[in-house]
C-alpha cells in the first residue's frame, strides 16, 4: 500500500503540474479539493486520466470521482479494489 | 428612422439544411441532424455529431472552386452561407461600398492543421499547421472565395459565443457609421482537435443530447456557419437587432456559475437596450448545451429574469448539435426564420423535468412573435444575450461629444526569464495549469493594473495572431502520439484564444464586457478600435486591452525551414484605458 500511495503522488504531482510539492508534502488523509491541497474540477479530470492509464480503471461519469478523490487513501482504496493493471 | 438596425439578408448552413428552407422544413417537421458520424475522421465513432451533409468536394462544386485546391471545410461552409445571405439581402456588388465581414470562429482550419500535423513528420511541409490557430485567415479566405475585394475582415474568437460576438460588433460599427453594410455570424467545422478535447472535459453525450431533460448528460458536437447582412435604417428587414449585450460569467474556464451571472447579466443587459420587458418576450432560444451544468446554470438565470412567467425556451442544438463558435449566428438565423414563418421551435429529446431546470417548449406552430432572445455563452464565461425583433426598434445613441481616453499603464514581457516575477501575483499553486504565455499575459496585466491602481476593468479586450499556440500544439501531439485516447484536459481548456480574457476576469471577478480578437497583424487594431469605441459612446470608463503571441517549437523549426525569421518566443502586452 506505501509503494501505491508514493506512485499515485508521483503521478498527481507530475499530471497536475504541482511544483514545489513533494510526495511527503501531501498528507496521505487531508482532502485534495477545496481547502485542502485546492484541486479543482479540471484536477479531477487529470486524476480520472491517471486511474485509466495506469491502473486500467475507467469512470463513465466524473460525478463518480467525488467519493474517490477524497484523499490519497481513498484513491489508494479505489486503486486496490478494482484495479485490472 | 434614426438608428435602426436592419437584418436585410440571412445564410446559413449545418446538419438540419444547407439553406434557410431546409432548416425551416426540419425544425418544422422535427427532424434532427444529429447522427453517425460520416465525414469526420475520428477513432470516436461511438459519438454522434451533427454534421453538414455535404464532403468538402461537394461544397467545393457547389461554390464553382476547383476540388483539388486546400481550403478548410470551416471557410467552405463560410463562404457557402455569406453567399446565401448576400443573395438574401439582394446585394449583387458592394463596389463603393464600405464593407465588414466579421466572422466568430475558434478551430478556424484545424481540420487542415491535424492532417497536416500527423502527416509533418515525414512531409516537412507547413502550409497548413497554423491554420487553426490563425482565426483571422479563415475569415480572409471566405472573403477571396467569393471575390468580396475590398471589405474589411475581422475575426472573433470568444470559443462558443463567438458569432453572437460578431453580430454585436457589426451592429456597434453600423451605429457609428463606421461602415455601409455589415455581414457578421461565424463558422467552424468539426475537427478530431476540438471532439477530443470536449471529451477529457467528458462532456459529450454517447446518446441523442437531451438539453434540459432530467437525464442530460452532455452535447453533441455539430458544425456550420451562419452569416446576417446588416444595414442601418434600411426598411423591410427580415428582422431587427433590438438589444444586446456582452458579459463574462468570471466563474471558471470550463463550468458556469450555480446562478448564471453571466447569463442573467447578459439577458437583462440586452433586454435593457431593447428597452423592453421581459413580459414582451416570446421565445428564448437557449444556449442549452445538454450538459448538467450549463442547463441548470441558464436555467437559473432565465427564472431569475422571467420569475413564473417564463416563455417558451427550446434548445435547438437537439437539431444541430452544438456548434460551437458559429452557434450564436446559427441560432440567431433559427430565432430570425421562426419569427418570419410564425413557429416555435421544439426541444428534441426533452421527457422529464429536472431539479432547478426550466421545462422547455414541444413547439408550436401558428404563433405571431414579436421579440425573441436568442443566447450564446462560451468557455471561460463569455456570455452574450440579442434581442431580435420583428419590428424597427430605435437604438439610443448617446448625444454630444464622443469621450476621450488616455492610457494610464502600458506593461510588457516579452521572454521567459521574466515569468519568475510571476510569483509575486500568483502562487506557484495557482499558476500550475499556466502554460508560458498565460503566465506571461497574467504578469504584464497585474503589473499594468497595479500601476493603474485598479483591480476590475470596466471592459476586457484582448488581440492574439494565434492565440495559445503552444498548448495547441501540445494538445495536437498528444492526440497524434495517444491515438485520441487518455488526453489531457488541461491541454484543452486553455487553448481557446479566449483563455486569457477569461482568466483575468475570472481572478478578479470582471462581469463585463469580454471579447478576443483573432485577425492577423490587425489583431490589436481591432481590439483598439472596440476599446476606443467602448469609451467614447460610455459604455466603459476603464479598458484593459491584452495583446499576446508566442512561438512553439513547431513554428520555430517551421520557420528555420523556410528561411523566415522566427516569431518572438513570447510577447504580452498590458495597456489600461481610462476615459479623460
Amino acid at each position: 500500500m506505501e509503494e501505491l500511495i508514493l506512485e499515485l503522488k508521483e503521478h498527481i504531482i507530475d499530471a497536475l503540474n504541482l511544483e514545489e510539492i513533494t510526495p511527503e508534502d501531501i498528507d496521505n488523509d487531508a482532502p485534495l479539493f477545496g481547502d485542502g491541497l485546492g484541486l479543482d474540477s479540471i484536477d479531477a479530470l487529470e486524476l480520472i486520466v491517471i486511474l485509466d492509464r495506469y491502473y486500467g480503471i475507467k469512470l463513465a461519469n466524473p460525478a463518480e470521482g467525488k467519493a474517490i478523490f477524497k484523499s490519497i487513501t481513498t484513491i489508494a482504496e479505489y486503486v486496490v479494489a478494482n484495479r485490472t493493471k | 428612422m434614426g438608428n435602426t438596425i436592419s437584418i436585410t439578408g440571412l445564410g446559413i448552413i449545418c446538419a438540419i439544411g444547407n439553406d434557410s428552407g431546409s432548416v425551416v422544413d426540419s425544425l418544422r417537421s422535427r427532424r434532427t441532424g444529429i447522427g453517425a458520424m460520416r465525414y469526420l475522421q475520428s477513432r470516436h465513432v461511438d459519438l454522434p455529431v451533427g454534421e453538414v451533409k455535404l464532403s468538402n468536394d461537394e461544397m467545393k462544386e457547389m461554390l464553382g472552386i476547383d476540388t483539388k485546391l486546400t481550403i478548410s471545410r470551416t471557410s467552405l461552409m463560410g463562404a457557402i452561407a455569406i453567399r446565401q445571405a448576400l443573395e438574401s439581402a439582394g446585394i449583387e456588388s458592394i463596389e463603393g461600398k464600405r464593407v465588414a465581414l466579421i466572422s466568430g470562429t475558434t478551430v478556424g482550419g484545424m481540420d487542415l492543421s491535424e492532417l497536416q500535423h500527423a502527416e509533418m513528420m515525414h512531409t516537412n511541409s507547413y502550409d497548413y499547421l497554423l491554420q487553426g490557430n490563425e482565426c483571422g485567415r479563415s475569415t480572409e479566405e471566405m472573403a477571396e472565395l467569393l471575390g468580396l475585394k475590398g471589405v474589411e475582415c475581422c475575426t472573433i474568437s470568444t470559443a462558443c459565443s463567438s458569432a453572437l460576438n460578431s453580430i454585436i460588433l457589426g451592429s456597434e460599427m453600423l451605429k457609428r457609421n463606421e461602415v455601409d453594410i455589415v455581414i457578421a455570424g461565424g463558422s467552424e467545422a468539426l475537427s478530431r482537435y476540438h471532439l477530443n478535447g470536449f471529451n477529457t472535459l467528458m462532456i459529450l453525450d454517447k446518446a441523442q443530447c437531451r438539453p434540459f431533460d432530467a437525464t442530460r448528460a452532455g452535447l453533441n458536437l455539430g458544425e456550420g456557419a451562419a452569416f446576417v447582412v446588416l444595414e442601418k435604417d434600411k426598411a423591410d428587414g427580415l428582422a431587427y437587432v433590438a438589444g444586446y449585450a456582452n458579459r463574462c460569467d468570471a466563474f471558471h474556464q470550463t463550468a458556469s456559475s450555480e446562478n448564471g451571472e453571466g447569463a442573467y447579466l447578459a439577458m437583462s443587459d440586452a433586454l435593457s437596450m431593447a428597452r423592453i420587458e421581459p413580459k414582451d418576450i416570446a421565445y428564448i432560444n437557449a444556449h442549452g448545451t445538454g450538459t448538467p451544468n450549463n442547463d441548470a446554470s441558464e436555467s437559473q438565470a432565465i427564472i431569475r429574469i422571467f420569475g413564473d412567467s417564463i416563455p417558451a425556451v427550446s434548445s435547438t442544438k437537439s437539431f444541430t448539435g452544438h456548434t460551437t463558435s458559429a452557434s450564436g449566428s446559427i441560432e440567431s438565423v433559427i430565432s430570425i426564420l421562426a419569427m418570419q414563418h410564425n413557429f416555435i421551435p421544439a426541444n428534441l429529446g426533452w421527457e422529464s423535468s429536472g431539479e432547478n431546470t426550466i421545462v422547455p417548449t414541444m413547439g408550436c406552430d401558428d404563433v405571431v412573435m414579436d421579440n425573441v432572445i436568442c443566447n450564446s455563452f462560451g468557455f471561460g464565461g463569455n456570455d452574450s444575450s440579442m434581442v431580435l425583433s420583428r419590428y424597427p426598434v430605435e437604438h439610443v445613441v448617446p448625444e454630444g461629444e464622443d469621450y476621450e481616453f488616455e492610457v494610464v499603464a502600458d506593461e510588457c514581457v516579452e521572454s521567459v526569464e521574466e515569468l519568475a516575477a510571476l510569483r509575486e501575483y500568483i502562487s506557484p499553486l495557482e499558476s500550475r495549469r499556466m502554460g508560458k504565455l498565460m503566465k506571461a499575459a497574467h504578469l504584464s496585466t497585474l503589473r499594468a493594473l497595479k500601476r493603474a491602481e485598479l483591480n476590475c476593468p470596466d471592459a476586457i479586450v484582448t488581440a492574439t495572431s494565434r492565440g495559445m499556440l503552444d498548448i495547441s500544439m501540445q494538445f495536437l501531439e498528444d492526440i497524434s502520439i495517444n491515438q485520441e485516447e487518455l488526453l489531457k484536459p488541461t491541454l484543452f481548456m486553455q487553448s481557446t484564444h479566449n483563455t486569457i480574457s477569461s482568466a483575468i476576469a475570472i481572478r478578479n471577478k470582471c462581469y463585463g464586457y469580454n471579447t478576443t480578437y483573432s485577425q492577423g497583424e490587425d489583431s490589436m487594431l481591432w481590439a483598439m478600435r472596440d476599446a476606443e469605441r467602448l469609451i467614447a459612446t460610455g459604455k466603459a470608463a476603464t479598458v484593459l486591452v491584452i495583446e499576446f503571441d508566442e512561438s512553439s517549437p513547431i513554428l520555430a523549426k517551421a520557420a528555420e525551414y523556410l528561411n523566415v525569421e522566427p516569431p518572438k518566443e513570447l510577447y504580452s502586452r498590458s495597456i489600461v484605458l481610462k476615459r479623460k
